[in-house]
């Protein structure tokens, strides 16, 4: 490499690399090996048909980005990044940052929903306790939910 | 959210709401101390998850057990009395700790200012009046702190972590709300009431020390206590502003 670069040279000479076609298909079966998981998933039950959109379109996104690594190169230079694959680690970090943040909300809404389930169920169960007579054994709080 | 409706056969009188968590051991004392006041009230033992019999002992000293599948929380545990004395129809509830640090004789004296109409939410305040209780430095500054803070709000208090309150119906409407913390419902909550219009007093009490006040001892706690109540503090202000 020719030490009298400059940086501007140098990324130019990044951005310019040839597409390696090793990396686009190990690209292409990542994608496809995740959309088999995620069906695999939903048939097993494992997952909710409502959860799998976000990873469908994370298998699609990279399988166009696969295909078209023109583009994913012209988003680079767009970015200011040097390299593709930099790129693809900064998406794929906001990615996971969103989908962390998203995770949590509906974590702390289901916490909630399990809080006022709970609180229902004691005062259910305390209803019950009411009705039944004083010198029968009152169900224990497992055996009423 | 939906709480189930009176028992057919509820009485309008108040609640007493007792959160309590592996309180086996303090509890028969504290409910006989409570029987002998000859208030007209039920008590709500709220087991929050025990696993020492908690549930059992105070299902044999007569008061009405609402026990919790698994642990939630000090502020869920409250929040599980208010729904119960909403569905019940009772017209005010007065909390206490299960450990033993508020004196059942000061009962009557907590709720006199509610039945009177005159205020929705009565504080029993160590500090209104000197009474002799003794906190530790760290605790003492982060309740001078709180104290400065819900000044600032316009909200004059002087004992925002104690457990020990009468609340009228109107408190108890606002408090079975999601926005109710699960774990420590001090200042920020009293605010929330505040600034809802509602009439916030203090009354000195006698206390004890307890052990529910480790929410403001030393370590990685309180300064998770200090985070959690400044975040909720601004929560709840910027929800009664947008609302």
């Amino acid at each position: 490499m020719n030490p009298n670069l400059t940086p501007a040279q140098l990324r130019e000479l990044f951005l310019d690399n040839p597409d390696l076609e090793a990396t686009r298909w190990l690209a292409l079966s990542i994608s496809v090996l995740l959309i088999a998981v995620v069906l695999l998933l939903v048939r097993k039950r494992a997952l909710r048909e409502e959860y799998t959109p976000i990873w469908v379109a994370v298998s699609a996104t990279l399988v166009f980005v696969s295909l078209r690594l023109d583009l994913l190169r012209e988003l680079t230079r767009a970015i200011g990044a040097w390299t593709p694959s930099s790129t693809v680690f900064f998406l794929g970090e906001l990615f996971l940052v969103a989908i962390c943040l998203n995770y949590a909300v509906r974590l702390s809404r289901a916490g909630t929903q399990l809080k006022n389930l709970a609180q229902e169920l004691a005062i259910l169960n305390a209803r019950v306790d009411a009705l039944a007579p004083r010198n029968s054994p009152a169900p224990s709080a497992e055996a009423g939910a | 959210m939906a709480v189930p409706g009176p028992a057919p056969n509820a009485a309008r009188r108040g609640v007493l709401v007792i959160p309590a968590y592996n309180e086996a051991a303090r509890l028969p004392a504290l409910l006989a101390g409570i029987a002998a006041q000859a208030l007209p009230l039920e008590i709500a033992v709220v087991d929050d998850g025990s696993s020492d019999g908690t549930r059992e002992v105070a299902a044999r000293a007569g008061a009405t057990v609402l026990r919790h599948p698994f642990n939630l929380g000090y502020g869920a545990g409250l929040q599980t009395g208010y729904k119960y004395a909403l569905a019940s129809g009772a017209p005010w509830v007065v909390q206490m700790d299960a450990d033993g640090q508020h004196d059942p004789r000061d009962i009557a004296r907590l709720l006199e200012p509610i039945r009177a109409g005159a205020c929705d939410l009565v504080i029993g305040s160590r500090f209104l009046e000197p009474t002799g209780y003794r906190m530790d430095p760290l605790r003492q500054l982060g309740r001078r702190f709180f104290v400065a803070l819900a000044r600032g709000f316009g909200f004059r208090v002087t004992d925002p972590t104690s457990g020990f309150q009468a609340l009228g119906r109107r408190v108890l409407e606002l408090y079975v709300g999601d926005a109710f913390p699960s774990d420590y419902p001090d200042v920020d909550v009293l605010l929330t009431a505040h600034r809802h219009g509602l009439v916030v007093r203090e009354i000195s009490v006698e206390m004890h020390a307890g052990v529910r006040a480790s929410t403001l001892h030393g370590g990685m706690k309180s300064v998770w206590y200090l985070y959690k109540m400044m975040l909720s503090l601004w929560a709840s202000s910027s929800r009664v502003t947008r609302s």
